[in-house]
């Protein structure tokens, strides 16, 4: 049996809504009015042991709320997940003991004292033996470079840090499935392919299966071989990222800013022109000529700046979206609108 | 025994970050000093021009107003610091880490914190119920000490079950500030005995939010005036408060809806 095996499952939320505006507001506050929002609506798939799977998809598509439901957080209304053989939200102490979550908006560290103290409280709760925790910490401040900030207050700690000391909390009970929503939010580049390449490294290492939520393409492209795509609560995609890559985004995004203006027309035979006004233009190419269209335009037109980037996620998903299957759509793609 | 080993490291915690504020600390003794002071002015403007109020005598009254601080010192050490945590968690969302952890979410949510300086009124409380048994010239029995720290136990549990109900609102109020103001000023009518109160409040007072049982009737005891049925009824207050509490507790989390990221 798979790992992570989930049938069916589905989260409701009953919100209620608030008109804007005053009036809005004090009939909110006499009388209620719900709505039913389904949040997760009859997910299935399964994650064997050791693999590294992205889940991608706009804000409030249900990644976090499936997250959440897996780690036992929240109760499923209906359907059914067993996690190494536990049901969830049973949050028995012998399954909570073999996960764990990192949240990249939120963090468990105590904001007053040294992350060294939450580190403690951390073995204590986890019931570490001593001799376990002084190796894995010794470990995990290898890995992710600790040793100059175990020992300030975490309020004095920059973004980046913090989430450093919040991977090796979350961490140190040697877990075998980690949830992680958002590790690398609101860090800087460098940072990012920092924390990136620990968490590939924590994968290969101690062969720990990783799900993986994240607004950024180039987390999900680093680490996950495989990624699960939900809109409103649906997925509506699940395999190999690069196949889903090159089916629905064959293109690149060529993003040049100019010397001198230059017409749509003279950029036309690069590729498709996306935005283009006089000084800043945005065109796709296809993936495989990408380089060479870039070499071509830096030659033929007055260039001041040229990027080569992946067209962004949200691009990608909500396209998948607007096709609602993958498996169903069409394989030429050029015109398709939607532009990123 | 594990969660007795946890409280330990929670609280060395908590020290450790109330030492990280140490005017906090210098200022928190002189309000303990205050409001204490202030309660026994009040006790003396009572006492003003008669000698007895509802049957019980200045230092009789005296020692009311000294559990009136003990169990004062509780909420503000313990109950006080853990709701506005518990709140601002489920608020932000945060509330999350306490329950992914393998230990019992209550536990983890209710005593997490303590702050350490305001137990300094617990220990004036206790200084307090002294000093009046030493005017009173007041040797308690045995039974009457025992009977005494019973009540002071489910007072504790009563307390500490409708403060955690309180708490466990919050999952579906969200902000519940006003909630826990008011059950302040319920408290307040601690500070003197309740029998001088008119009957209808003493009713209330009794079996509605029964704070009787956690300031009068540990006073009562020590004086020999609580016998054992009522003690056996205290018992019984507190283990159905606690379980329904429990229930509550359990109840909430299963519905806990976690606010998104």
């Amino acid at each position: 049996m798979s790992q992570i095996d989930v049938h069916g499952l589905a989260k409701h939320y009953r919100v209620h809504r608030k008109a804007a505006g005053f009036m809005g507001s004090v009939r909110s506050f006499f009388q209620r009015q719900y709505q039913n929002v389904k949040a997760v609506d009859d997910i299935g798939f399964q994650i064997e042991e050791g693999e590294v799977v992205g889940f991608l998809g706009p804000n409030g598509a249900g990644k976090t709320t499936t997250l959440k439901v897996l780690s036992g957080l929240l109760h499923p209304t209906a359907g059914r997940a067993r996690i190494l053989g536990f049901t969830p939200h049973e949050r028995q102490s012998s399954f909570l003991k073999q996960i764990t979550l990192v949240m990249g908006q939120k963090n468990q560290l105590n904001w007053d004292l040294p992350a060294m103290e939450s580190f403690i409280v951390n073995q204590a709760i986890y019931d570490i033996p001593v001799d376990a925790f002084r190796q894995t910490l010794a470990e995990l401040t290898e890995l992710l470079d600790l040793d100059p900030l175990v020992d300030k207050q975490v309020r004095k700690l920059s973004l980046g840090e913090r989430m450093k000391c919040e991977l090796a909390a979350a961490l140190l009970h040697r877990p075998r499935v980690l949830f992680l929503d958002e590790p690398t939010i609101g860090l800087d580049v460098v940072m990012q392919t920092r924390i990136r390449q620990f968490v590939a490294e924590y994968n290969r290492r101690y062969g720990a299966t990783v799900i993986l939520t994240s607004h950024y393409m180039a987390d999900v492209t680093a680490l996950c071989k495989r990624v699960l795509v939900i809109d409103h609560g649906k997925l509506i995609y699940d395999g190999d990222l690069r196949a889903m890559i090159a089916r629905l985004a064959p293109y690149k995004v060529l993003k040049l800013i100019l010397r001198s203006p230059v017409t749509c027309e003279a950029l036309s035979p690069y590729g498709q022109v996306v935005d283009c006004n006089g000084l800043r233009a945005v065109i796709r190419v296809p993936r495989e000529t990408a380089t060479r269209a870039a070499a071509q335009l830096l030659g033929a037109v007055d260039v001041d700046d040229v990027t080569i980037e992946e067209p962004p996620v949200e691009a990608i998903v909500s396209e998948l979206f607007d096709r609602g299957q993958v498996d169903d759509a069409p394989t030429q793609r050029e015109g398709a609108g939607n532009a990123p | 025994m594990r969660y007795l080993r946890l409280l330990s490291i929670f609280y060395r915690n908590s020290l450790y970050t109330e030492m990280e504020y140490r005017a906090n600390f210098i200022a928190n003794f002189f309000m303990s000093a205050f409001w204490l002071a202030f309660a026994i002015l009040g006790l003396h403007v009572f006492f003003y021009h008669r000698d007895q109020i509802g049957a019980w005598g200045y230092y009789e009254a005296m020692l009311v107003v000294g559990f009136y601080s003990l169990f004062n010192g509780l909420i503000e050490a313990l109950l006080q610091p853990n709701l506005s945590r518990v709140i601002e968690q489920i608020r932000m969302g945060t509330f999350d880490f306490v329950l992914i952890k393998p230990v019992n979410s209550q536990f983890m949510a209710s005593l997490r914190h303590l702050s350490i300086w305001k137990l300094a009124d617990v220990a004036m409380g206790l200084g307090i119920c002294v000093y009046a048994m030493v005017r009173l010239g007041l040797v308690p029995s045995m039974g009457d000490l025992i009977a005494g720290a019973g009540f002071v136990l489910c007072g504790a549990v009563i307390l500490y079950s409708i403060w955690l109900m309180m708490v466990t609102s919050a999952f579906w109020f969200v902000r519940i500030d006003n909630i826990s103001e008011l059950f302040t000023a319920i408290y307040e009518t601690g500070r003197f005995p309740v029998s001088v109160y008119p009957s209808w409040m003493r009713g209330v007072l009794t079996f509605v939010v029964p704070i009787a049982f956690i300031t009068t009737f540990p006073a009562a005891a020590l004086l020999g005036r609580a016998k054992v049925p009522l003690l056996w009824v205290a018992l019984l207050l507190a283990a159905g408060l606690f379980c329904g509490c429990v229930c509550f507790w359990r109840y909430a989390v299963k519905r806990y809806s976690s606010a998104s990221s």
